[in-house]
């Protein structure tokens, strides 16, 4: 009897402690451009333009985040744009100028079209230094004003507002299934979260039938 | 009376040699079921329970996520294809398929990187599909890694799920090499099952909780995820101390003595890590043999031939190998002379005082004649017990810093609790005191050795070396410390806190693989 309460108990409270944590709120993210903020990449005179190819937005993405050095100004006028191959907007955010630096975050509208890459258009007359990766040049790698710049600029996208996990759970079932091996798909984050629960049957019934 | 009086047998049907290979699969089977009907049913559950667990683990971390995943995949794809170790050649470690798939998988820009997230959407996914369908080979040239000159154990088991992969697609071939890892888990489970059981017979409830303490902790179930050599030292170390033990209160036996001398080839052949638990085995195996010998001295010399014979001829049949077939530099492929050279990278030479003194900061407070503070937090904390709790991926995330500063107070209750019901039970203790020194040399030459390559390391590339999956070989004993503690509060409610402490080990995975998923997909 003893052993059944604590176990009950017990199970009780890991679940009420797994409903609070699924249960939490926070901006969530929506992806990158797989290149990290670790250096200053490219550096892009006031009233330049920095661009790079193959960047798309992901289609649930509500905010562009990047690490900019203004060498002790404030950030000036930001403006990031996707265009389409044909050099059409196909999406857009802008920052006002006055942000603090470092991180920077810029709202952008949806997606009205497949975009082929994006540029930051630099207000101001002062020079901006974009946080990114470096390496070798590739199609890829950004041009400031045209001209290659010898690394790549990092884009980190985060969704709409605040979410919880139970809020997440579609989007994460299709992430889940993404960048495996192709038996994988949408069925498998469920189908694990059954096995798991599997799992938890069987132990606690185990532990009921040795302890007890 | 004899069945024999009187009457004359028929001579059995002569089987023939094709008769014999048609029924091989058979009593094989049949051999198979009959250990699986020698070991309890809550031994066997605990071997499901992990098994599928660790599976589940294998799905939940994306592909090469595992800490140096790329390496051993890279080793076992070598072994699977060309049927040898790798040349160690200064030519790239990876086959142009593992290289392209890390690459379309952006894998360097997630590992170590906390915010850096692989394939996140559909597009993504499909840039990955059409760059792997261009079939980049899959053999590589066997270039130096890490890993390379280890021994060829579980690159070598890893090659069959490779080769039974109903898919060419490396992902696939990687998911099932995976399930290899999750069935050493279970393996290394059931061993703990079986030592907790042998070593205290009279607690029913003990082996299922030492069993599933280990089965649910999650950074083993992280390493099991994984392509990943440790899955086979863990379980090489496990059976050791399962049979070390066994023969300790039972007898050395022939079959036991080829059983031990099997083990540690196995162990050996590995990973090179299982060296330095060979002083502790080697003098458990003299008590066992000392033991015995004073009932048959003969006998019992034999067995010790046996035993290290058994051990022995694999070990030098792979290090001749090493030297005339596989052309991999030197008997040990240069595995010994990489982790224990003096003079490191840049001329600095490591002395044996210098070792001394980082192996023993590693674990224990600097001592007043102790110059060198080699640590700015204390490892025992900072390495060895949050890295328990958890530092996963490459390094690269952990749980809120709450749970390691309030784990601390749990990990104190435990201790007093495991010591109180040492105390209660110490004279059951003293009974297997000798086999249990012998398993502390064990684990005071792993410790060594891991502060013996960590400060060469550390000399040569300023990184930390250490990591707490470096202690897993001594599983077997964090069992025993958990039914410990169970039973720290008397027998009376022993099952009770078993209970509360078995929960407290899937809830700790439990929130392990929630924190996995928020990492890698959220």
């Amino acid at each position: 009897m003893r052993v059944r309460v604590v176990l009950a108990v017990a199970v009780l409270a890991v679940a009420v402690a797994l409903v609070i944590d699924m249960s939490g709120r926070a901006q969530r993210t929506a992806g990158s451009n797989h290149n990290n903020p670790v250096v200053f990449a490219a550096v892009v005179p006031g009233g330049g333009v920095v661009c790079q190819a193959d960047q798309a937005p992901p289609s649930d993405a509500a905010e562009a985040h990047l690490l900019v050095g203004t060498y002790g100004l404030p950030v000036p006028a930001l403006e990031l744009d996707y265009l389409s191959s044909t050099g059409e907007v196909v999406a857009a955010g802008r920052l006002p100028a006055g942000a603090i630096p470092p991180n920077v975050t810029i709202h952008l509208s949806r997606a009205r079209g497949e975009a082929a890459r994006a540029c930051l258009h630099v207000g101001g007359s002062h020079k901006l230094a974009v946080g990114g990766e470096t390496g070798p040049a590739n199609p890829s790698t950004d041009l400031v004003d045209g001209v290659a710049a010898g690394g790549r600029f990092s884009l980190l996208y985060t969704r709409r507002g605040e979410e919880s996990w139970w809020q997440l759970l579609t989007t994460l079932d299709t992430r889940f299934g993404l960048g495996k091996a192709s038996m994988f798909g949408d069925w498998t984050l469920p189908v694990m979260a059954l096995l798991l629960l599997g799992v938890w049957v069987a132990t606690l019934r185990l532990l009921l039938r040795e302890l007890t | 009376m004899s069945s024999h009086s009187g009457a004359v047998s028929a001579p059995a049907p002569r089987v023939t040699a094709p008769q014999r290979m048609r029924r091989a699969p058979a009593r094989a089977w049949q051999w198979v079921r009959m250990m699986l009907a020698r070991i309890p049913r809550a031994g066997r559950a605990c071997f499901l329970i992990a098994l599928v667990n660790a599976a589940i683990w294998g799905v939940v971390v994306p592909p090469f996520e595992v800490p140096d995943e790329v390496t051993h995949f890279a080793y076992a794809q070598y072994l699977a294809e060309t049927g040898k170790p790798p040349p160690q050649t200064p030519t790239p470690q990876y086959s142009p398929q593992e290289q392209t798939a890390l690459e379309a998988l952006d894998f360097y820009s997630v590992i170590g990187r906390p915010q850096g997230r692989a394939i996140f959407t559909k597009a993504e996914d499909d840039v990955l599909r059409a760059r792997l369908a261009a079939t980049p080979s899959p053999l590589g040239t066997g270039g130096t890694s890490s890993v390379t000159n280890q021994p060829p154990l579980y690159y070598a088991l890893a090659a069959v799920p490779y080769w039974l992969s109903p898919s060419n697609d490396i992902l696939a071939r990687l998911q099932f090499m995976r399930l290899l890892s999750a069935l050493l888990a279970a393996c290394t489970v059931l061993a703990v099952f079986l030592f907790v059981r042998e070593l205290l017979p009279g607690w029913r409830w003990a082996p299922t909780v030492g069993a599933l303490a280990v089965a649910f902790q999650p950074q083993v179930d992280f390493i099991a995820a994984g392509v990943q050599g440790d899955n086979l030292l863990y379980l090489t170390s496990a059976l050791t101390m399962l049979m070390l033990l066994r023969t300790y209160k039972r007898g050395l036996t022939q079959r036991r003595a080829v059983l031990i001398g099997l083990i540690v080839a196995a162990g050996l052949l590995a990973k090179l890590t299982y060296i330095a638990l060979v002083p502790g085995i080697a003098l458990a195996v003299l008590l066992l043999a000392g033991r015995a010998a004073s009932k048959d001295r003969r006998k019992a010399l034999l067995m010790l031939a046996t035993t290290t014979m058994v051990a022995a001829a694999p070990v030098l049949l792979y290090a001749l190998l090493n030297v005339t077939v596989f052309h991999r530099g030197s008997p040990l492929a240069g595995g010994v002379a990489g982790a224990t050279q003096s003079t490191v990278a840049g001329g600095q030479v490591v002395t044996l005082n210098q070792s001394i003194d980082y192996a023993w900061e590693l674990y224990l407070p600097r001592l007043w004649f102790m110059h060198h503070a080699y640590f700015a937090k204390d490892p025992v904390w900072e390495i060895w017990f949050n890295g328990s709790i958890g530092h996963f991926g490459w390094l690269d995330y952990t749980f809120p810093a709450w749970v390691y500063s309030d784990a601390r107070y749990l990990f104190y209750a435990l201790a007093a609790l495991a010591l109180s019901a040492l105390v209660q039970v110490r004279r059951r203790i003293m009974s297997v005191l000798p086999i249990f020194v012998c398993f502390g040399v064990m684990a005071a030459g792993l410790m060594g050795a891991i502060g013996y390559a960590g400060i060469r390391y550390k000399s040569s590339t300023g990184d930390q070396f250490e990591q707490a999956r470096y202690l897993f070989p001594l599983l077997s004993l964090y069992a025993v410390f958990i039914v410990l503690a169970a039973r720290g509060l008397g027998r009376r409610w022993a099952p009770a806190l078993a209970g509360a402490l078995v929960v407290l080990a899937m809830a700790h995975g439990l929130f392990a693989e929630t924190l996995t998923i928020s990492r890698y997909y959220g």
